[in-house]
């Protein structure tokens, strides 16, 4: 005859043999809080839900216009060593497409095209940047646009720092020029 | 073997999926004793710029020092006279413009 005995289980074995079954229920309901965050940024990405924030429509640069967004309505991003980073968003108009080779964006005019600043990337109708904002940056800086033609072309305009990113000069005015 | 490999499955694999790094073009540069100026670039992701060019231009946009970064990703050149700029170029849009001004003097 066999002699086995139930080992008595502890109460804390005890409660987790109870309520792991519902455990996994509020495993399978945790994401589901993060899903209309997960949607809103997955709208944003694909565009369809604009360009971003303060948008400025209808940039005219040299024969071209554009339109410029910031992605969001936020302080520049630290990268580690590299400083902080804002991430724009442009839109090429319609007939601009074909003849606009290379996109730039820099804070301050660029000494030469090859000090443009940062490139654009992506499709032409939702392009993006990571643009870096110098710690020094003065807060009524512009933004100035760089486009460069097929034709070797190339043409210059600026926008406000204020109007195209108001938190990135709250942000800059917090810092009080320092570093 | 098949206990271990159910156990760690799921923390290998959130491991193995690394974030999506940026990596932007980063350049520092401070003065040595004997008026040289030693500049370092890389990556903000940590990876290093051999062979990456780095000119010193002039205010005038003359390029007074053309020359590429060693493999320590650094480049030691005499310190010019005058209003000048590094400009370490990883190509177009991956630059990065260091001022004489912010070149630290000893």
């Amino acid at each position: 005859m066999s002699q086995v005995q139930a080992v008595p289980a502890s109460p804390l074995k005890q409660r987790w043999l109870k309520w792991r079954f519902h455990l996994n229920i509020l495993l399978i309901l945790i994401p589901l809080g993060f899903m209309p965050k997960y949607f809103a940024d997955a709208r944003l990405f694909r565009g369809e839900a604009g360009l971003g924030a303060n948008v400025i429509n209808d940039i005219q640069v040299g024969p071209y216009t554009l339109d410029l967004a910031e992605m969001r309505d936020e302080p520049p991003r630290a990268d580690g060593p590299a400083g902080h980073f804002k991430v724009f968003n442009a839109s090429l108009c319609k007939a601009c497409v074909n003849g606009v080779k290379a996109a730039y964006l820099r804070i301050g005019k660029p000494r030469s095209l090859r000090a443009a600043g940062t490139i654009f990337f992506g499709a032409p109708y939702n392009m993006g940047t990571s643009l870096p904002i110098p710690p020094r940056t003065k807060p009524d800086a512009q933004v100035w646009i760089t486009l460069e033609g097929w034709d070797g072309s190339m043409h210059q305009a600026s926008v406000p720092l204020a109007k195209a990113s108001p938190a990135t000069v709250a942000w800059l005015e917090k810092q009080g020029g320092k570093k | 073997m098949k206990h271990l490999m159910r156990t760690f499955a799921l923390p290998l694999l959130v491991l193995a999926a690394g974030p999506a790094l940026a990596h932007n073009p980063m350049c520092e540069c401070e003065e040595l004793p004997g008026a040289q100026v030693k500049c370092t670039g890389g990556f903000s992701d940590g990876s290093g710029a051999p062979g990456v060019t780095l000119d010193v231009i002039g205010y005038d946009e003359q390029v007074l020092v053309g020359g590429k970064l060693g493999d320590d990703s650094t480049l030691t050149f005499k310190r010019p006279d005058g209003e000048f700029y590094v400009l370490f170029d990883a190509g177009p849009g991956h630059v990065v413009e260091v001022d004489y001004a912010d070149i630290a003097q000893p």
